[in-house]
This record gives C-alpha cells, structure tokens and sequence, in this order.
C-alpha cells in the first residue's frame, strides 16, 4: 500500500499531546515519589520479627509484585469505588494502584540492599554504642542506597511505562490523547509513532542512566 | 459499610474466567516460543565485531524496552495492518508484540549471561583452535543459561503479566472475559477481585519457585545471582 | 632443519601501550626455553602472539619454517580461519587452568580433538585417557574442574592441550596461582615433558626449575630481550646489571655456586 506518512495531522493535536505528556509525568512522579517513601517502610516492616508486623507486609508486597498492573488499575477504578467511602476519579485510581505497586517493588529493593550489607556494619557499629535507628540511619542506609539506586531507577523506568495503563480506564495521559487523536483523525500509523517516540524520549535517558551508573559502580568495588 | 459480597454469579461464569486464563497462558506461551529464540539472535548481533549491525540492534532492543507495550501492542494492532494491508486478528496482534517486546529483553538476559562469562574461557576455547561460533556453541552458551535462569523466570514472570494487555485489543483473555461479566452482572467488585486472584494464583507460585531455584543456584555457586 | 619457532622484530601495541618492540626468538626441535622477566616486561604477550591469541602489530612468525599470514603491500594480513590450524599445531596452557567448569576432565580433553580436528569419538576418548594417564590423572577421567584441586586441574589444562598432539607447548605462568605445595606436581609434569624431547616455551617464576630444565633462558625487560644463553649462562653469571637485579629480587632462589 502507498500510503505516504502524514505528520500533519498529529503536529494539529501537538496541544492535545503536551496534556497527556503532562498528565503522564504527574501521575509517573506522583507513583514514584509515594513508592519510594512508602517502600522503605513497607520494607522496613518486612524485616520486623514482630509477625503481627512483618506478615501483613509480606502479604501486600505479594499480591502486589504478582497481579498484572492493568488489573490492579482496573480494580482500583471500577470496584474499589463500591467500597469505597468517598469519590474515585480515573487519577486517583490510577494513582492508588501504581503507587501501591511501586511500594511493593521498592520494599523489596530496600530490603535487598540493606541485606547486602554485611554483618560486620551492624557489628562494628552496635559495638560503639549506636542504637538501631543509629546503626541504620548513619551506618547500614547511606552505604545501601547507592547500591539501590541502579534498582530504583529501573523501577522508574517501569513506573513511567506502566503509566500508559491508565489509558486504559480514560485517564487523560499520553497513550489515551494519542487513542483519542488516532479514532479521531484516523491516522493511527503517525499517532502511535508519535507517542512511542515521545514515550522513548521521556524514558530512554532513565534506562542509560541505569547502564551508566551500574558501570559506575562496578568500577569502583 | 453494608455492601453484600455475593461470588455465586461470578461463579457462574467461571468457565469463562478459566477460558480466558488459558488464553492468556495461550499469548505468553507463543510468546516465549518466539521471543527466546529472537532474543538470543539479538544478543549475539548486539555482541557482534560489526559496529552498524551491532548499533542498530542495539537502538531496536532499547527502544522496545523503553516504551510502553501497550503503545507497541497498538501500533502492531491498528497501524501495521493500514501499513501492510495484511488484516491481523487482536490474537495475532498479541502474539507478535510480546515476541518483540520480550524478545528484546531476553537479549540482555542472554548478553548479561554470555558477558558474565571469564575472558580464560574464551581464550581456553581459542587456544585449542576453536572458532568463536564453536565457542559460544560449546562453551560459553552451557556456562551462561545455568546462571541465566533466575533472571530468564523473572522476566517470564513480567511477561505473563504484560500479557494482560491483550484485553485492550479485545482478544478474550482473563481480564477481558472478567469485563463482560462484570458489565453483565453488575458486579464488578466480586468479578475483579476474583480475576486478581487467579493471576495472583498462577504468578505467586511461579516466583516463588523462581526465589528458590536462585537460592538453590547462588548456594550451588551456578549463579552470579546478585 | 630443526627449527619449530622463529620470531623476527616481533611488535606488539594495545593502543598508546608498546609491550613488545622487536623481539627476535628461535626455537630448535625439542628444545625448553624459559621466558623470565618482571611483570609488564612482555612475557605473556610474546606467548599470546606466537599462537596468535593475539595479534602482533609487527614482524613475523615462522612455525616449522612456514611463515605465518600473508604479505601484502608491505604489511602482513591474518585471517582467522587460516589462524586455526595454527592453533591446533601450539598449545597453550593458562595461569588460571580456563578449564571448562561444564565438563569432566575427559570431556575437557576431548573437547579440541573432536569439535576441532572432527576425530571420531572413540579415537576421542582414548586420546583423553591416555594424555590424562600421562599427566597422573588416571584416576580423575569423571572428575568435574570443582572436584580437583589446583593442581590437577593444571594437569587436566595440560592434558587438554597434549590431546591435540601439537608440535610446541606454550606454558604461561602455569604455577602462579597455585598454592606453593601443589606447585611441586605441576613442574614435574612440565619437566617430564621436556625430558621427552617436547618442544617448549615456559613463562614462569621458578627459577629452580629453569635452571634444571631450561636449554635456553631468556630474559625479557621492557619489551626487548636483554640477554639469552644457557642456564648458567643468566641465572648463575649474567653479564647485564638489569639481569642481576632481577635475579637478587627472587630472594627464594639460590643456587650454592651463585655469585653476584
């Protein structure tokens, strides 16, 4: 078939597109920044040997790590609000599920690099009398966190990816502007290309920052 | 909060829901069949001495990890078939977006794995005369897939999960099939959460079988499990 | 003629790094030369360039009087597959073994014979046992590389290079990880070779043993040869300072009639 591209039509909606791209970004950021803050107490919580404690975590970062993100999405938007007390709008659904799947998978990067921190810190560090907030938030954290950051970003990198779900239930981010612009100017070819690229742009400089700092830091141990 | 929980409709039509699970095991599993193969030729073109072959490879394994699938999967869906005028079903569709996508992540597995193998084996390899196909063949390959493993499991894992995706094409998949019988029943809230719950049955095993066959193979030193 | 190797203003650079810069090199038929030098005076390389593990930016190489590559407009072309059958002619053994850690000990040794010269399996498998038999092994022929020690692993690394029933033996620092009582069983095999009349050139650190095996010593020093002769002639009476005070910092090796 020749047919020829035709940028035209989606340069025509760029405005329609720049919305989306901004309504990704708040919801990608707004997930992340709830994902790493939580995380490191759900995390945290893991490593309790209280049960009471420890077990309802493991059970969320679970479920969580093993249901697919869209069902998590759609759950959160068409039968959370049954439920649920008070209004749930396509963002905040959106916004519930990720976040809560980011802190699932950013308990379990914390509690990886904190393991990988050998006993000896703990050791050297309860020896001079630090106390267990101390030894972590001086000793065990600050060494952890560079080893996790590799980690966190690939979970950026996911997060930002997983955004394009809540096209799915109408959320006005980029997948579901380039839907609407593709069903309405009938030139899906352009659109989807479009958004893959802008999409590529946005995410690709997380992905090098990952192989770059992972080079990094296997230089310098 | 008053609400009356009631499975038995969903219950009903749980024939359905098993259906649509099978069609999603149905996708992934196509889906590795392709993708494992394709992956593995684009390890060994992203390790190639050409520097065109191996860029370009290169860009295309990034750029199908950098972008969502969902995007992907609605090119391949609605724009290949304008592009080609080949008519492709939401099965098809599936299928061949999850090869891709998974394929280029299982060329990083597969460079991952043959990378983490010690220069000495190479040159053993050479020493006697062998050739780098031969090599990679004989020695490398046997070496890398054992400490592949855990990292190959995970991204099966990913890959189920991904698959869900298909629902938005319309292909009866769990999650679609779990649509219509919440539009029908009005029960959306039984209907989602059961749906969850059988992925949860069928991907919480699974890592948990990946856990310890990584434990198993870090303990065993066949790993360079992290 | 007896002549197995010949090296003529061998040169060799990665990048800005000048590690060999004309070297000049024979090897007569059955003859053991022994390499010495500090590290980083290009031993390794000159080893890694004679089977062409490496190639040398300059110069030729000479096996049994055939030169190695092709001429072209004054510059000399090396095409892998015609590198090959050079490879299967020199064997190597490795500092670190390389044995491959998915295979037993026969299975090591068999491994070249049969993918590389394409012998039939049971020819194979009775070359594996006898050069395992040779070096001691008789009793390893199952054995996977993690079960043996390092010793025996050497042993199975220099098994798996006899196999390919090659015309000269290239050692590169075959001793240096091991720990020093397994030291003792690896230059034995070395010296029974060389006893047999095997042709070879030993990069090593034992000077001891070069003394008694050596036909010919080399001493290697940023890249050039300093100074060659017999055993005694370098180890117990060289005529260059360098040689000396390379000799005095091997405090371990002292010859009765040593003299500096």
């Amino acid at each position: 078939m020749d047919r020829i591209w035709d940028f035209s039509s989606v340069f025509a909606s760029r405005e329609l597109l720049l919305v989306g791209l901004g309504n990704t970004v708040k919801l990608g950021v707004t997930c992340l920044v709830i994902g790493l803050t939580a995380g490191l107490f759900v995390g945290a919580a893991r490593y309790s040997r209280n049960r009471l404690v420890n077990w309802p975590a493991s059970a969320f970062v679970e479920v969580f790590r093993n249901t697919p993100a869209l069902v998590q999405i759609m759950w959160f938007f068409f039968a959370f609000p049954i439920i649920s007390p008070f209004n749930i709008d396509a963002f905040t659904a959106a916004a519930l599920a990720l976040s809560l799947n980011a802190t699932a998978f950013c308990a379990e990067i914390y509690r990886g690099g904190i393991q990988s921190i050998e006993r000896g810190q703990w050791d050297a560090a309860k020896a001079i009398g630090m106390s267990y907030s101390q030894q972590m938030r001086r000793i065990i954290l600050p060494q952890a966190i560079t080893r996790m950051v590799p980690a966190f970003m690939n979970r950026a990198v996911e997060l930002m990816k997983m955004t394009s779900l809540a096209s799915v239930i109408a959320f006005g981010e980029l997948m579901h502007q380039g839907k609407a612009i593709a069903t309405y100017n009938f030139n899906p070819i352009e659109t989807f290309t479009v958004v893959a690229l802008i999409f590529f742009v946005l995410i690709y400089p997380l992905a090098l920052g990952v192989l770059r700092f992972e080079a990094r830091l296997g230089r310098s141990q | 909060m008053g609400y009356e929980w009631d499975f038995a409709v969903v219950l009903r039509d749980s024939d359905l829901l098993l259906l649509g699970l099978v069609n999603t095991l149905k996708v992934t599993i196509l889906a590795l069949v392709f993708g494992v193969p394709l992956g593995l030729g684009a390890a060994l073109l992203r390790l190639s001495s050409n520097r065109l072959v191996r860029g370009l490879v290169g860009f295309l394994i990034e750029f199908f990890r950098s972008t969502p699938p969902i995007v992907q999967l609605f090119w391949f869906f609605f724009a290949l078939p304008l592009l080609t005028g080949i008519e492709i079903s939401p099965f098809g569709a599936s299928v061949l977006t999850f090869s891709i996508q998974s394929s280029a992540f299982f060329a990083e597995v597969f460079r991952g794995g043959i990378v983490s193998i010690e220069r000495g084996q190479w040159d053993a390899a050479k020493a006697i005369g062998m050739t780098r196909n031969q090599t990679l063949a004989r020695i490398i390959l046997p070496q890398a897939v054992t400490r592949m493993i855990p990292a190959f499991l995970e991204r099966v894992i990913e890959l189920m999960k991904t698959t869900t995706l298909v629902a938005t094409v319309s292909y009866a998949d769990l999650l679609y099939q779990a649509n219509n019988i919440a539009q029908s029943t009005f029960r959306p809230l039984e209907v989602y959460t059961v749906a969850a719950v059988m992925y949860f049955a069928v991907l919480f095993p699974t890592s948990l079988g990946v856990r310890r066959l990584e434990r198993h193979l870090a303990r065993s030193g066949a790993t360079t499990a992290h | 003629m007896g002549e197995v190797l010949r090296v003529e203003n061998l040169h060799k650079s990665f990048g800005p790094n000048h590690v060999l810069k004309g070297i000049d090199l024979t090897v007569e038929k059955g003859q053991a030369v022994v390499l010495i030098g500090a590290s980083g005076s290009g031993k390794s390389t000159l080893l890694r360039c004679v089977n062409f593990m490496e190639i040398p930016s300059d110069g030729r190489v000479w096996l049994n009087g055939e030169a190695v590559g092709r001429e072209r407009n004054g510059k000399t072309e090396y095409r892998e597959h015609s590198l090959i059958p050079i490879r299967t002619h020199v064997g190597m053994v490795f500092q670190h073994f390389n044995l491959f850690p998915h295979m037993t000990a026969r299975q090591n040794v068999m491994e070249g014979p049969r993918t590389v010269l394409r012998l039939t399996r049971a020819t194979c498998v009775k070359r594996a046992e006898k050069y395992l038999a040779k070096v001691g092994l008789s009793d390893k022929f199952d054995a996977y590389p993690a079960h043996l020690s390092g010793g025996q692993q050497q042993r199975v690394a220099i098994a798996r290079a006899l196999a390919m029933e090659p015309q000269l033996m290239l050692f590169d620092e075959v001793t240096s990880a091991l720990d020093p009582e397994l030291v003792g069983e690896v230059l034995r095999t070395l010296k029974d070779l060389a006893s047999e009349g095997m042709t070879m050139v030993v990069v090593t650190h034992e000077l001891g043993f070069a003394y008694s095996v050596a036909d010919k010593v080399v001493f290697l020093h940023e890249g050039r040869i300093h100074e060659q002769g017999t055993p005694d002639e370098i180890l117990v009476r060289p005529s260059q300072t360098r040689t000396r005070d390379f000799l005095r910092g091997h405090a371990t090796f002292r010859l009765p009639e040593a003299q500096f």
